[in-house]
């Protein structure tokens, strides 16, 4: 056991990946040589040779159409996108060729990639850096998505992705790779003085389709994901509620049970995500809530989001989520 | 005055920083640019420069010592301070401006650290240079990769000089303005590069040292109202078409009052009435969309072109193919101008392409593709003069790719330990501001006092600007939902 910080976390299992399976290949723009612009496949090349481990033209829907030729003649790609922002050019790539590669071909063919991606906000990247998509690629059948929210859960679920035979996205929220985020700006809480840091050498699995209960408490039920996990930890403990906070840690396939569980005990729920509110994933995690704890519940889901605009640069602070409005949130849904 | 030396937000996520070691003893003199310490970040290991000149009297933390950004790191008795930067420094009265020769950004080889440096180069330096003619064009783009790699094996010179026949064509005051419009993006660059070390200059930046004779010399050749579109890399895209330092510093401080108000900050600087679209932090994104304005200019019958800038790396993105191809069916007044610095961030062209020239590429949608040696600022000009010229009368687009070279990292937290020691020399003799200035010193009749004086200038302008960005007031929270829609 060590201690690691999220972009370690990332390293040690493609690393361990690497090292077990001669099928795992890992490239991306500036992601051999330079080791990627966060630094997670840093010294891979030299570990595993520029056959394995290699640099890529800026070329983003070229890098994902061959990692899916590649993956389906039995490789097991991982390719990086530098930024979530970048999927853009190869969302043909990732929601037509990928995503239905599977079903077209009635089971015959699959592509077992793992397409990795920093995203979200909080260094201040601005619109085309900060951006958190997810929802795009939950609304995409065939696709797993998954957002880790801390170290440990960032190299198991990784573990678990790469071994995976579904194609999965792979967000890691950028603003956690150093340090959790309490909402405060200026803090960047080191990895090392926290649980969640002790992080195994050797492989491991996190199970995909799997929601942790970071915190458990029968007032209300907040959910979260990614950045905002961290977040909605620090407003539950500010304003002293005894809620239970649920990490989704995989939005597709969604673990329904423990949501449902969870909502049925506190019949009460906040939902807290980065990316704009309108159709955002909280908007079908509230859906289902209703579906199917409508009986059990004592007041409204209450959603708090990013706002519906583009991710502006120099109002970071007011886009995101914070304690004060997730709080507002909870004596809200506490009061009605 | 004593000023105090925080640490640099040099981690991309924020995150803790390693001070590894101190290159400046204490009671060593200090200039601008000196190195102070190395500094690991998640990225790195990087240089720290001094944005102060003094001597320092104190190390506030060990070597192996773990900081966060913004942490005291040491403390400079300096003795005289840019105004900006003191106040940015400490809360204290800032003093009259006066500026040291010693701390002149060097442009010569003299200015580099060999500590920066990594021990492997990765690839030779590339001198493909001015293409020839559409003969050897159709010849290269049908080359085979063993000729491709003899070409490589034996790069041709780049001119180290701009000569006196070709300054003659031009009058002196144009090529003043010409050295000016470079200087100030230089100067701009230099002092927000400064202002980031300080801690002052939030978020990440793409600078263009060392690229400045792309943006001056293809924007002096366009009318106001013709467009342009830019980059991440775009602070001098929008200085030569005209928007103000005061302007852009604003934006890079996320003011209200930004040419962006604020919501687009360093990577989407742009201006309407200037003639430049907010830029594009997409590479390649620029593309198609400049042949789409280019489109509209030609079925609204107006005589206007763009210039579209991207970098050598944009040539790899489907954007690039399909933006020229419309472009080049429906003979667009639209020029691509590939700034190619020879690095797409970390990855050396030659890795990503087979060409020798980018500018071959233009074979393949059948337009006019052109390289030029993008530091000497009248080729460029005269460059895109030509391929003004053509669009307007109805024969674009043209391909321009300029050969440059940039002298920082892709971005601030990058400690640009690719570039090979052999081939940042020569771009370094071959700095575009550098090219201009001794020519017009031994071949006008201009002196290095009038060269001073305008670097002066504009750096006491730029200490103005950075005093009013910095006290503008940032956006309301009102503001943040407005202009999502009509």
């Amino acid at each position: 056991m060590s201690t690691m910080n999220m972009i370690q976390a990332v390293r040690s299992a493609l690393d361990v990946m690497l090292e077990r399976d001669p099928d795992v290949c890992v490239f991306g723009e500036d992601a051999g040589y330079f080791g990627g612009v966060f630094r997670a496949t840093q010294g891979l090349q030299q570990k595993y040779g520029s056959r394995r481990v290699f640099d890529t033209p800026l070329a983003e829907g070229g890098i994902i159409g061959v990692a899916i030729g590649m993956g389906m003649n039995g490789l097991r790609p991982v390719p990086e996108i530098q930024f979530s922002d970048y999927m853009y050019p190869a969302f043909d790539q990732i929601t037509n060729e990928l995503a239905k590669l599977r079903y077209r071909s009635a089971g015959e063919w699959t592509a077992p990639l793992t397409i990795r991606t920093p995203s979200g906000g909080g260094i201040r990247g601005g619109l085309f850096h900060s951006q958190s998509p997810e929802a795009y690629y939950t609304h995409t059948p065939g696709l797993c998505v998954v957002m880790p929210s801390n170290p440990h859960d960032a190299k198991g679920l990784l573990i678990s992705s790469i071994e995976s035979d579904d194609p999965v996205i792979f967000f890691e929220p950028k603003r956690l790779y150093r340090g959790s985020f309490d909402g405060d700006p200026e803090s960047v809480p080191p990895w090392r003085d926290q649980p969640e840091a002790e992080v195994p050498e050797e492989h491991y699995r996190t199970p995909l389709g799997q929601a942790h209960i970071v915190r458990p408490g029968d007032e209300l039920t907040v959910i979260a994901w990614g950045t905002m996990v961290h977040v909605a930890r620090a407003a539950i403990q500010e304003a002293a509620i005894d809620a239970e906070l649920i990490d989704l840690c995989t939005l597709l396939p969604l673990d329904l049970a423990t949501i449902t569980a969870s909502v049925e005990k506190t019949g009460r729920c906040v939902v807290v995500h980065e990316a704009p509110r309108t159709c955002g994933f909280g908007a079908e995690v509230v859906a289902l809530i209703q579906e199917h704890c409508f009986w059990n519940m004592e007041s409204p889901v209450l959603r708090v989001t990013g706002w519906d605009t583009p991710f502006p640069c120099g109002q970071e602070w007011d886009y995101l989520p914070n304690r004060e409005r997730i709080a507002g949130a909870m004596r809200a849904v506490l009061a009605a | 005055m004593e000023i105090e030396v925080k640490m640099p937000d040099l981690s991309t996520t924020g995150g803790e920083l390693t001070v590894l070691k101190w290159l400046i003893a204490v009671g060593g003199s200090v200039k601008r640019g000196d190195v102070l310490f190395e500094v690991e970040t998640d990225k790195a290991t990087m240089d720290v420069e001094s944005a102060h000149a003094g001597v320092l009297k104190k190390q506030l933390v060990e070597p192996n010592a773990t900081v966060l950004p913004g942490d005291a790191i040491a403390i400079i008795e300096v003795s005289q301070v840019r105004p900006a930067m003191a106040a940015v420094a400490a809360s204290v009265p800032p003093v009259e401006a006066n500026r040291q020769t010693t701390s002149q950004p060097s442009e010569s080889v003299s200015g580099v650290n060999p500590n920066t440096l990594a021990a492997s180069s990765p690839a030779p330096p590339r001198a493909g240079m001015f293409a020839e003619n559409r003969a050897k064009r159709a010849e290269n783009a049908t080359t085979t990769r063993s000729q491709n790699e003899q070409r490589a094996a034996a790069p041709r010179m780049l001119p180290a000089e701009i000569s006196h026949d070709q300054l003659a064509a031009y009058n002196p005051s144009f090529l003043l303005e010409l050295y000016t419009r470079m200087v100030r993006i230089r100067e701009f660059e230099e002092g927000v590069k400064y202002l980031f070390l300080q801690g002052s200059m939030p978020g990440t930046i793409h600078q263009c040292q060392g690229q400045e004779a792309t943006a001056v010399g293809v924007c002096a050749a366009l009318r106001d109202d013709d467009f342009i579109t830019s980059t991440f890399r775009g602070h001098g895209h929008a200085l030569a078409k005209g928007l103000s330092m005061d302007e852009i510093l604003l934006e890079l401080y996320g003011a209200a009052s930004g040419c962006c108000k604020g919501k687009g900050g360093s990577m989407h600087v742009g201006n309407y009435d200037k003639g430049m679209i907010p830029a594009i932090a997409i590479v390649g994104g620029g593309i198609p969309l400049a042949a789409g304005m280019a489109l509209a200019f030609k079925m609204q019958k107006r005589d206007q072109v763009v210039a579209c800038f991207f970098g050598d790396g944009a040539t790899s993105e489907g954007a690039f193919h399909e933006g020229l191809t419309l472009a080049a069916i429906w003979d667009l007044p639209a020029i691509f101008v590939c700034e190619n610095n020879l690095y797409g961030a970390s990855t050396r062209v030659n890795q990503v392409t087979r060409l020798n020239d980018l500018a071959d590429h233009a074979n393949s949608y059948g337009i006019t593709g052109r390289t030029v040696f993008g530091n000497d600022v009248l080729a460029v000009y005269e460059a895109t003069k030509n391929a003004v010229d053509q669009c307007r009368s109805g024969r674009g687009p043209v391909l321009l790719e300029l050969l440059t070279y940039r002298r920082t990292g892709h971005s601030r937290r990058d400690a640009c330990n690719y570039q090979a020691d052999v081939e940042k020399q020569a771009w370094f003799d071959r700095d575009p501001i550098r090219l201009l200035g001794d020519a017009l010193t031994k071949h006008c009749d201009v002196d290095a006092t009038q060269l001073k004086e305008i670097r002066d200038e504009i750096v006491a302008q730029f200490e103005v600007a950075v005093e009013r960005a910095r006290s503008a007031p940032l956006p309301s929270e009102d503001d943040l939902i407005t202009d999502v829609f009509a």
